[in-house]
This record gives structure tokens, sequence and C-alpha cells, in this order.
């Protein structure tokens, strides 16, 4: 579904990603990983081709076709983006983000379809928002910003969705609860999720795949099990971890020393 | 009321305004005189009063739509054509031209002073958007810093044409510099009415983008919105509109930032109702303020920059402290 082959990205002299090569099938669950400044969010935009006038070489591929080879328009069908919830506020109301979504399908001019408010609110219900659509954006808690983020990606109807640290300002409660929400739609929706994430045990719950970059490196490509491997977080943090079992689910937990 | 109902309302209100004002100023005019051939209250409506009630709509909606545009693409309420640079550079283009005119005998006829003004607005544009670029993609904070240097530089380029001007240009520049509607073409008044209603329709037009990158540029792209090529059309369009007004009644500040968002008020973000909107409240608003600049201290007319600007710094004031007590910018 998502290919990257020896792809490499920087804006003027400075180099950014180097020859970073993954590919995922339809359906799977990629989680990024990396210390800060390693490239994660970059590589996120250049596969939302968000960074047009940078540098880049070798490819990536989008349902087995070249990114350059489709319209912004085109490609919005195929690939949504849930951004962080910090940050700017959009001055709209759920339902109204969740509508913007609509963009990609819609002509101009034209008010939304049955089929676009539908789409809209199957998002809202598959996050729970629904009783809370017409409230403004800046008077939510940050969890539930975050779903409102989420469901607005929904909404665009796309097979694959990009998460720029989607737990990254959630208390514990609302964490978990996200956590459980992106891989039930992972799971239920067949969607195919790529989550830029700085909690290790995230992989673990969400199962599929695992990148780490160091450096704008990829140090580590494979499914998650594989971060277990002696060494490979300990490198790529330059940190000590304990590798525990959970007590009760019996899944590896990370703990840094 | 819904929303719809609240458009429909600020439109006919406009409109009513704009119609009923010509009949006001320094004397009321009746409305049996106005087609009556020959009666001086009829000349008096059609040759100075309705021309110059088109005129100050057309400014003002012009100013207003671009300040809407801004404050969207910058996502910043304090974005206006002045805050970006773009009025002053018309400024300066319009004060060359004075100055020249008056010296070298350029004869461009009555395009002059607009020619010149979308030369500077033009200039002023390229030097910011090249500032922008220069460091680096399309950075909102670089480009609203760029636009206040700019703005400074171009103002300091104003002062000085003024400096080198005799005393009959340089007071010239300085009355139109206050911004006034007095004594403007007739002939000017359709190139500005084209530049203003194409300015709307490319606005409406691209509505729901402009609607996509308030919510933010990540949004939008992953929407589907090519964000840098709409950025710049709706930049183009933005200052088109504002060296047309300049040139027409020299730069009237604050209207680009206090109309947009009284309508934001009411009606939220939406452009498509927004738009539409801020034509008209903008159109009126303009209107209203030119009636006050012949009113208020009758015979003797107010430049109408001063009459926005003294309701313009009070406003500005209370936008700056509504946007920390509120803890964003909007």
């Amino acid at each position: 579904m998502l290919k990257v082959a020896n792809f490499s990205f920087g804006i003027g002299e400075k180099e950014i990603l180097f020859d970073v090569s993954f590919a995922i099938p339809k359906g799977a669950y990629l989680s990024i990983l990396g210390p800060n400044g390693a490239g994660k969010s970059t590589l996120l935009k250049c596969l939302l081709r968000l960074h047009e006038k940078g540098n880049s070489e070798g490819s990536i591929e989008v349902a087995g076709r070249p990114i350059e080879s489709y319209g912004q328009k085109e490609l919005a069908t195929l690939i949504s983006y849930v951004p962080q919830a910090g940050g700017w506020i959009p001055p709209f109301t759920i339902v109204e983000l969740a509508k913007l979504s609509r963009f990609p399908y819609s002509s101009r001019l034209s008010s939304l379809t049955r089929k676009d408010l539908a789409a809209v609110d199957r998002a809202l219900e598959l996050t729970g928002l629904g009783p809370m659509r017409e409230r403004p954006l800046k008077t939510l808690s940050g969890g539930e910003r975050q779903k409102a983020y989420l469901a607005a990606a929904l909404a665009q109807e796309t097979p694959i969705m990009l998460l720029d640290e989607p737990m990254s300002f959630l208390d514990p409660h609302h964490t978990s609860d996200l956590e459980k929400l992106l891989i039930n739609l992972s799971q239920d929706e067949g969607l195919t999720m790529v989550s830029v994430t700085h909690d290790l045990n995230h992989p673990f719950k969400s199962g599929g795949y695992a990148l780490i970059l160091k450096s704008g490196r990829a140090l580590f490509f494979g499914e998650v099990e594989g971060l277990l491997r002696s060494g490979i977080l300990e490198t790529a943090f330059n940190h000590e971890f304990v590798h525990l079992s959970h007590p009760v689910t019996g899944r590896p937990v990370i703990l840094a020393e | 009321m819904s929303s719809m109902g609240k458009l429909s309302l600020v439109i006919l209100g406009s409109l009513l305004i704009f119609l009923a004002s010509p009949f006001f100023g320094l004397s009321v005019i009746s409305p049996e005189h106005i087609f009556q051939e020959g009666h001086p209250d009829a000349e008096l409506f059609w040759r100075l009063r309705a021309p110059r009630a088109v005129a100050a709509f057309f400014a003002g909606a012009g100013l207003s739509l671009s300040g809407m545009v801004f404050q969207a693409l910058f996502r910043n309420p304090l974005a206006t054509p002045f805050t970006l640079g773009v009025s002053s550079g018309a400024s300066f283009g319009a004060s060359v031209y004075f100055y020249l005119g008056g010296t070298f005998l350029i004869r461009l006829g009555g395009v002059g002073p607009l020619a010149a003004s979308l030369v500077g607005a033009a200039l002023s544009m390229t030097l910011v958007w090249a500032i922008t670029r220069i460091k680096g993609g399309f950075s909102t904070v670089i480009m609203l810093l760029a636009g206040v240097v700019i703005n400074f530089f171009f103002s300091s380029l104003v002062l000085f044409v003024q400096y080198l001007s005799d005393s009959h240009d340089s007071l010239r520049i300085m009355h139109w510099l206050m911004g006034s509607l007095a004594g403007l073409e007739t002939a000017r008044l359709a190139d500005l009415a084209f530049v203003v209603i194409a300015g709307l329709a490319m606005i409406v037009f691209m509505a729901s983008e402009i609607d996509l990158l308030t919510a933010g540029e990540e949004i939008a792209a992953s929407r589907g919105v090519k964000v840098s090529a709409v950025k710049l059309k709706i930049f183009i369009a933005a200052s088109v509109m504002v060296g047309s007004v300049v040139s027409l009644a020299g730069p009237i500040g604050f209207v680009g930032l206090m109309v947009p968002h009284a309508c934001r008020l009411t009606l939220g973000w939406s452009h498509r109702l927004l738009t539409p909107a801020v034509f008209f409240t903008g159109g009126c608003f303009l209107v209203l303020c030119d009636l006050a600049s012949r009113i208020v201290l009758a015979p003797a007319e107010i430049p109408i920059g001063i009459v926005t600007s003294m309701l313009g710094g009070p406003f500005f004031l209370w936008t700056l402290f509504r946007s920390q007590k509120t803890g964003d910018l909007f």
C-alpha cells in the first residue's frame, strides 16, 4: 500500500532523511519511532507531499503509483492526516472541520451531497463525538480535540491515515482511550495507519510494523517484535531500557532506566 | 436566527444604507427631485454623491475582502493590507507618480495613479514574497515580519519623496495619504468596481480552500489543497484590490481589520457565508464613514482615512486585548 525506497530528502544544504526504505501492506499499522530531530515528522510531511521545495531522491509509492503522479486532490482520496492537538486550533466546530474533509470529493460552489454528510456522520459516530458535534474545537479538552481531528480524517474516507504524535498531549486516560480507538479502526475498518509516536509501548499494543529513525536514517524496520532484539532501542535513543512483560496481558513493556 | 437569515439581513441592511446615503450630506435631497432634469439636487445627486457612494462602497468592500483573506491566510487577526506592507507599497508608487508627474511631465492620463499604485503594491508584495522564500518555505511568521519591515521601508520612502517634492506636490501627497474620496475621477470608478468584483468572484470560488487554509496548512494540503499555489493566487488578488483602492482614495486604514472581525463575530468562519457578508458590510461601512466625513465638520470635509483611523485605533486595541484574554489570536 505504501512503499518508500532509498528515499533521501533535504532542504537547501540541510540533509534530513538518508536512504530510508520500507514497505507496508494494506491494513497494516506502522509506528514510527526515534529521538527528537530524527526526521519522523519530515518523513510524514514527505508522505503528505507537503515539502514541495526540498530536494529528494529515491521514490515513494502509494497504492502502486509514484506519489508525484497524483494530483493533490487525488492523493487526498488516498491519504488523510491527523495533526497534533497542540498548537494552532482551527476556529471551527467539530462537524465543520469534518465537513471540510470532503473537499477532495466535492466540486467548487456545490454544497455537500448526501454521501458526504453520511461520511461525516459515520466519522463522528465512530469516534463517539456525535452528541457534541456542534462544539467549537477551542472549547474541547486536548483528548476531545485529538478525537475531532481523527474524526475529520475519517470523514475523508481514505485507505491510509497518517498520525503525528496523536497521544503526545493526552493524559493516561485519554491516551488509552485514543489508542484503543486507533487500533480498532485499523482492525475493523482495514485502515493502513502510519503513526509517529514517542511512546515505546505503543507499537506492542498496535502490533504490525515499526520503523526507527535516527539522524535521518532507518535504524530498524520490521515487525514490532523485532524491537525487542537486544540493543536496538538502546542504540536508537542512547539510553538504557528494561524489557518486562505486562503482568495481566503478557505484552512486552519497555521501561526507561 | 440561522446563518442564512443573518446574511440576508446584512445584505439587505447594507443595500438600504448604500442607496439612502447619497440623499444625505450638507443638504438633504428629496427623492422626488432626483429625476427632474436640470434640478440642482438632481445634478448634486447624480454627478457628485452617487458616484462617491459607489466609490466608497467598492473601496470599503475591496479593503475588507483583502483584510479577510490576509487574516485567513496568515491565521492572524492583525494581518491587514497595512501590516503586510501592500498599502505602503501602493502609496509609494502613487507618491512617485505625483512627484514625477509634476517634474518630468509623465503623462499616463487618469490611469497613472492606478498603474503606479499597482506597481508599488507589486514591488512590496514581491519583496515580502522573496524575503519569505529566501528564509525557506512559506512561513507565516516570517511573512508577517517581512510585511512589517517592508511597510516601514516604503513608508519612509514616501516621506523621502515628499521631502524631495515642492510644496504643491508635497501638499498633494500629504492630502492623498490621509485617504480621501473627495475629487475622485468618476471614470476610474469602473476600474475599481471591476477589480473588486473580480476579486470577490475569485474569493467565492476558492472559499473552501480558504476555509481549509484557516484550519492549518498541513490539514489543507492533506485535504487536497495546493497550498502554495492557492496562497499566491489569493495574495495577488488581495494585493491588486488594495492597489486599486489606494490609487483612487489613498491608504484608508483599519477597514480591513474592523469589518472582517465584526462579520466573523456574527457569522463564524465559513468563507462561503463570510465573503458576501464582508463585501456588503465593508462597502456599507465606508459609505457611512464617508457620510460622517462630509457631515461632522460641514461644510468642511474630514479626509475619510482620518475617520476610519479614529474608529480603528480603539478597535485594534480591543482586538489585541481580546486575543490575549481568550489565549489565542482570533
